[in-house]
């Protein structure tokens, strides 16, 4: 539907960040700790917690002397290797999930962060929840500053602070693709970082720069390293940021212009407060994007912006006559492919609400198929079980819809960071409810009619699991008249209700044909399960329709009957004496 | 006469535009006195001018931190002044609202000079220069809100109110903007705006951050106001102002770039979080001078914020001091450039937005004229595309009110077979749909929920739309969405309160009114209270039921004594919902939960209850044959009863069907005397319901004939007959 071009929004994301002028704020500080009196027996990495007016800013710096060949050192840490050789990894273990168990991290990195591992709680503390809060570093203090984050997202409750602003000055990038996918899964944390790379810096590119050897064997494949967030690349003419991984890599490669002054840390310092500076004077003025003559911009047009923004072309004329240039053009058409994907790929983000109302047809249908079960006397569990009648059949789509929906949903609300996962979970959890009460007892029959059992231990699927959890169960209240006068409308709240039934039964089969080595055992089972269907018939928990001719309850009552004989008494047989009155709302229950 | 066109048919005379700045800049030099001055001449034809003074404190500019605004909650002075269906008020400069309440409206002068003017149906103008340009914006929003009202028979046209700023700073925020878009009401906005004139930039910057300069600056203004020539700011101070403002301006200008585009980077998000960003928005027509002649005009609030800012960028570092004095000085410039403008007269329309010239050395001649335009103002193609993202953005607003519309015809459908089919399938049941789909019992309760849940789908998608603000701001004012909204709910609602009641969702949610009710039935009872100027939350008759059951909740654990006010509350509504056709009659059904609820109630309660009587109402549901009937004089009141019946009961929306057949209603009376007049009569005839009437008189019977006699010929003997037929019944 949606032709109109796509509008490269990094040059203006540039432009917002500089004006912002959070770039300054974050800089001044990295300058001040650099300027601070070294003495010979600091700590590698020295710190400063800033407070301004505004904002919190606290800024990592390594030790200058060491930096450059910690940099050089290509070795990854992996998250599996053993725990004592990598004393700080424990810290990260939050990161690996089911689909990415295990991740890397930049050796280097690693060290230094492990180097002020003593000092984490007296950071934390000095960060006040009123404000927000800046961390940044500059070469490997800006790795620190990425990996201190991290450690934070974690750690603190941002239900109640607004995120944190992680801001590099020429990081070397840090972790693997397993922990760049761990990250990624979580667009707002991703949205944390905000690396700011000059065309002048090497740092930033050396672990990822083809024509540097491996420095072990481990990590010989080239380009193992994957950027995250957002980069901000600066050139002469300008600068642009970019989010797609792919683009940033290759950018990062081609924007890169050797200088024979830019390999000591010292001046690649001065090299940014100069970047920060001129970026935050120029923001007032005119730029000087003057390009091709189109009529209708194309996609590929506004990329050349970007590419003519941070230096990587000149002006229209000669760019005409480069026709010749092969690997700018691939670049282009590259770089177009990536950004239009991300750009799709976020519009289609998963947005459950959309489907909600085609969800509830389904949920209607189910409904419907329920009512025409109860009018068969059977109940939707035995009539789906049987499976003898066409809406039998029917039905199984509409289920297959459905766990397909709430299957996505709570994989989704998992892998949400536990302050949006939770505000998600109580938006759906009441249909989420619906659905499992409706839906689960169908899994059950499709289970125990394949001659399964114990279907709550080793065979309930996750996300029914997960939504139970979810709703934190109010303790059963003694119902009121309207409640009772309901229940003929009601589902039953345990959706496991008919599992319980499926496993008296078994229990019952075993003691008739005295199959069962523990006699005693199944009695106390069955007992146990008797007392279960008399508390949920007290509080009107459980549906009627149970007590339907042909349901499975029934059945099973028969058979515990004829086991207990004709004079026994209970509780629940008191109770069944007159089921009939429990629809209507007028059983007394004592 | 010359006059400047702006577009969508409306001209304005050069020379009233000339005499407006002055005026305006006049206004300034009287402020100690008077904070309006109203001019109007003898001429009839001639317009009546209100031009209104600024401020030059800084607590009349920023009245608190950071961009001293506030909610603006008069709903009797600006009830337009909010997004209707999310509910959220506009917000507006604190200082400037403040002080056109106290200072303008509380002169009772000014509403007198205005009612004189509109009495006499002239053209008004509401005129201001620099912050004055402000008060005019309130002033006319008010005039509007109060004399588009038809009892004031004030006609408004293109021309008139009009209003028009020079050099005006920012008013209101987004919400601010698209309330008077959607009225229909920025047109009758008029801003100038020189190339390099701070002001209308300044609101962009919090107080916070140009705290020093901001005084100097203001005694600046001051003094240029008073006399024009001898006044100076020093080159360190204007800079920094200049530069001060215009980074805050990048802020949001870029910020705004980043979201008409369409971003997904959430980076903007968090970056947001650590700077004040100014919440003011443009509205109206803006017209920018380029400093050489040429007028643009724009109304596109997104572009219009934009070029704000691109506009009085630098074009080169070193002239940063030049331009700083400048966008000081041309403050007050406007006589001279206008003058010049008027006289070229050329004057360029930025549209369509998303067709702009992309590049500066454009040679096609048809876009040649907007290309130098765009030159003159020092658009780079990066500050052109931001433009167009604009006009994209408007584009896909209208694409997405589009795509909508079509889906009408579904919404009709589904609503047809509700209206219809399923209706008349609950009352072959005895039943209201309500009751009927509670029960759920027939696979028509089964069809009419999946119809429900369609309906659902389709409002919910335009609901998410409108949160998002992703439709035409007009949306929520269109007359056929608001008719078909108040259709679908009343028809839907019952519904989804069955449904809710039905699986006791009140139990672990609570009450339907308070957490279950959705949007689609919020949003839509507030349009409809917006379009009828009804108080808000006084449409409620679509959640009757859901006020019934809760009452009935109430009620059986509470008895009826503690809740009798609201028992009585809600029959005093449902008696005037169903008088006024907005609620149908087929709560009355003897099924009906409410008939039954009601029919529990204590005796005493329901004797002198003021629904006991609801029986035409009951009659018509039941499509029962229905008489009027009366002996005398009460003949007559059958007679206008029938005509009553026929007036509601025969409109195609009415939401009973009741079918008028040839023997119902009957109207037969009994010596009945005569009632209305020719017209009366030629009335009944044209609308062929004469037949419904069948009157019964005896050869001798007088009462009939009394009317034909004056009473002033019959007077003595009349009381005298009255008392016969009093006594002898």
């Amino acid at each position: 539907m949606d032709t109109s071009p796509t509008f490269s929004i990094g040059p203006e994301l540039a432009k917002f960040v500089v004006s912002s002028g959070v770039l300054n704020q974050s800089f001044a500080t990295v300058r001040d700790l650099h300027g601070e009196i070294i003495n010979q027996n600091e700590h590698r990495v020295r710190h400063k917690v800033s407070q301004q007016s505004n904002c919190t800013i606290i800024a990592f710096s390594s030790w200058p002397g060491c930096g450059k060949d910690y940099i050089l050192e290509r070795d990854l840490v992996s998250s599996s290797t053993p725990e004592e050789k990598t004393e700080s990894f424990p810290l990260f273990n939050f990161l690996s999930t089911k689909t990415n168990p295990d991740f890397s991290i930049n050796k280097a990195a690693l060290e230094h962060f492990a180097s002020i591992r003593d000092r984490l709680p007296n950071l934390k503390s000095q960060i006040d929840n009123s404000k927000v809060l800046i961390i940044t570093g500059n070469s490997l203090g800006g790795s620190v500053a990425i990996l201190f984050t991290l450690w934070l997202l974690e750690t603190i409750d941002f239900s109640i602070t607004k995120r944190p602003l992680c801001i590099t000055f020429g990081s070397p990038l840090v972790v693997n693709n397993g922990l760049q996918n761990a990250i990624l899964k979580y667009p707002t944390w991703s949205s944390c970082f905000l690396h700011v790379v000059s065309d002048q810096d090497p740092f930033p590119r050396v672990l990822i720069a083809p024509h540097n050897p491996p420095a072990t064997e481990s990590a010989s494949q080239t380009n193992v390293y994957k950027p995250f967030g957002t980069f901000l690349l600066y050139s002469k003419s300008g600068c642009s940021c970019f989010e797609d991984s792919q683009t940033i890599l290759e950018l990062l490669m081609a924007t890169y212009s050797e200088g024979p002054e830019n390999q000591n840390p010292n001046q690649v310092l001065e090299l940014y407060e100069k970047i920060v500076e001129y970026l935050s004077r120029k923001v007032i003025c005119m730029d000087a994007t003057r390009l091709l003559q189109w009529t209708t911009p194309q996609r590929a047009d506004i990329i050349n912006i970007q590419l003519a923004v941070i230096g990587l072309m000149g002006p229209p004329q000669s760019l005409q006559l480069q026709g010749q240039n092969n690997g700018l053009d691939n670049l282009i058409t590259k770089i177009e492919k990536q950004e239009t994907e991300l750009a799709e790929s976020r519009r289609q983000g998963f947005d459950p609400s959309k489907k909600l109302n085609e969800v509830k047809i389904n949920m209607a249908n189910l409904e419907w198929y329920k009512k025409y079960s109860k009018e068969r006397g059977m109940g939707y569990y035995d009539s789906f079980k049987s499976g003898s009648t066409q809406p039998d059949i029917t039905v199984v789509g509409f289920k297959k819809i459905l766990t397909q929906y709430w299957v996505d949903m709570v994989d989704e609300a998992e892998k949400k960071p536990q302050k949006e996962g939770a505000s998600f979970r109580t938006r759906w959890l009441g249909a989420g409810t619906n659905y499992r009460r409706m839906i689960e007892p169908l899994d059950i029959a499709e289970y125990y009619k394949g001659g399964g059992q114990d279907y709550i231990k080793s065979r309930r699927p996750e996300h029914y699991k997960k939504l139970e959890q979810w709703l934190k169960e109010k303790p059963l209240s003694v119902p009121n008249k309207l409640k009772k006068q309901n229940v003929a409308s009601n589902l039953t709240e345990d959706s496991c209700f008919w599992a319980h039934v499926e496993e008296a039964r078994i229990s019952c089969q075993l003691l008739s044909s005295r199959e069962s080595s523990d006699t005693e055992k199944e009695l106390k089972k069955l007992r146990k399960f008797e007392n279960y269907v008399y508390d949920l018939m007290k509080y009107y928990a459980v549906s009627p329709e149970i007590f339907l001719p042909q349901s499975s309850f029934m059945q099973w009552w028969k058979d515990y009957e004829k086991i207990m004989g004709t004079s026994y008494s209970s509780n629940l047989s008191n109770l069944m004496k007159d089921y009939d009155k429990y629809a209507t709302g007028s059983l007394e229950i004592p | 006469m010359a006059s400047l066109n702006l577009g969508e048919n409306i001209e304005i005379d050069t020379e009233l535009i000339k005499k407006a700045y002055s005026l305006a800049v006049k206004a300034h030099s009287k402020s100690s006195e008077k904070a309006y001055n109203v001019e109007e001449s003898r001429r009839s034809s001639d317009p009546v001018i209100f031009s209104f003074s600024g401020c030059w404190s800084e607590n009349g500019w920023y009245d608190g931190e950071p961009f001293g605004v506030t909610e603006i909650n008069l709903p009797l002075l600006f009830p337009s002044l909010r997004s209707i269906g999310v509910n959220e008020n506009a917000l507006v400069n604190k200082a400037f609202l403040q002080r056109f309440v106290d200072k303008i409206l509380g002169n009772s002068d000014f509403d007198r000079e205005v009612q004189k003017a509109v009495k006499k149906n002239k053209q008004i103008l509401f005129i201001g220069h620099s912050s004055g340009g402000s008060i005019a914006n309130l002033a006319t929003i008010w005039f509007l809100e109060k004399y588009i009202k038809p009892e004031y028979n004030y006609k408004i046209s293109p021309s008139s109110p009009l209003c028009v700023t020079f050099g005006c700073p920012l008013t209101g925020n987004h919400i601010f903007s698209h309330a008077l878009r959607r009225e229909n009401w920025s047109r009758y906005f008029i801003h100038f705006v020189m190339r390099y004139d701070i002001v209308p930039r300044i609101l962009l910057a919090p107080i916070s951050s140009i705290k020093l300069e901001f005084q100097k600056v203001l005694q600046f203004l001051n003094a240029k106001s008073v006399n024009l020539a001898h006044a100076s700011i020093d080159n360190f101070d204007a800079s920094n102002f200049y530069m001060k403002v215009m980074k805050n301006a990048s802020s949001v200008a870029s910020h705004a770039a980043c979201n008409l585009m369409g971003n997904t980077n959430l980076l903007l998000e968090t970056v947001s979080n650590f700077i004040p960003l100014s919440p003011y928005k443009p509205f109206g027509t803006y017209v920018f001078c380029t400093g050489n002649g040429k007028l643009v005009i724009l109304r596109n609030p997104d572009a219009v914020l934009q070029l704000l800012f691109f506009s009085s960028q630098l074009c080169r570092e070193e002239e940063c001091t030049d331009i700083a004095q400048r966008s000081l000085q041309q403050h007050f410039g406007y006589d001279n450039e206008l003058q010049d403008c008027f006289q070229m007269l050329n004057e360029v329309h930025l549209e369509p937005l998303e067709q702009l010239p992309l590049s500066s050395d454009t040679t096609s001649s048809d876009i040649a004229t907007i290309n130098s335009a765009l030159n003159d103002l020092g658009l780079s193609t990066r500050a052109r595309l931001c433009l167009c993202a604009a006009g994209e953005l408007e584009k896909r607003k209208i694409g997405n009110k589009e795509s909508i519309d079509l889906k009408k015809p579904d919404i009709e459908k589904a609503m047809k077979y509700l209206e219809e089919d399923y209706q008349l399938n609950c009352r072959h049941r005895d039943l209201g749909c309500y009751d009927a789909f509670k029960l759920q019992e027939t696979s028509k309760d089964f069809d009419a929920n999946v119809k429900r849940l369609e309906l659902a789908g389709i409002w919910d998608e335009i609901i998410e739309m409108l949160k998002r603000y992703e439709l035409p701001d007009a949306f929520e004012g269109l007359r056929d969405w608001v008719l078909l909204g108040t259709r679908y709910r009343r028809l839907v609602e019952p519904l989804d309160i069955a449904n809710y009641y039905r699986h006791l969702k009140n139990e672990d949610t609570g009450a339907y009114m308070i957490r279950g009710r959705p949007k689609r039935y919020r949003f839509t009872q507030r349009w409809r209270e917006h379009a009828e100027r009804m108080p808000a939350e006084s449409s409620g008759e679509s959640c009757f039921w859901a006020k019934v059951e809760e009452l009935r909740i109430k009620i059986s654990s509470q008895g009826f004594e503690p809740i009798k006010e609201e028992v009585l509350l809600l029959e005093a509504h449902v008696q005037n919902w169903i008088n006024l056709g907005e609620l149908s009659g087929d709560v009355l059904l003897e099924k009906s939960t409410f008939k039954k609820w009601w029919e529990d109630l204590p005796r005493e309660h329901k004797l002198t209850s003021c629904i006991k009587d609801l029986k035409v109402r009951k009659a018509v549901t039941e499509k029962k044959q229905i008489l009027f009937t009366g002996h005398s004089i009460g003949g007559s009141i059958a007679n206008l009863a029938t005509i009553w019946f026929l007036e509601k009961y025969l409109r195609s929306d009415s939401p009973d069907n009741y079918k008028i057949s040839p023997s119902s209603p009957l109207c037969v009376t009994f010596g009945c005397p005569l009632t209305g007049n020719h017209i009366f009569s030629h009335a009944l005839r044209r609308e062929n319901w004469a037949r419904y009437f069948i009157h019964f008189v005896m050869r001798y019977d007088i009462i009939p004939r009394i009317l034909l006699a004056p009473v002033s010929s019959i007077l003595l003997e009349f009381q005298r007959v009255l008392q016969f037929l009093n006594e002898n019944p």
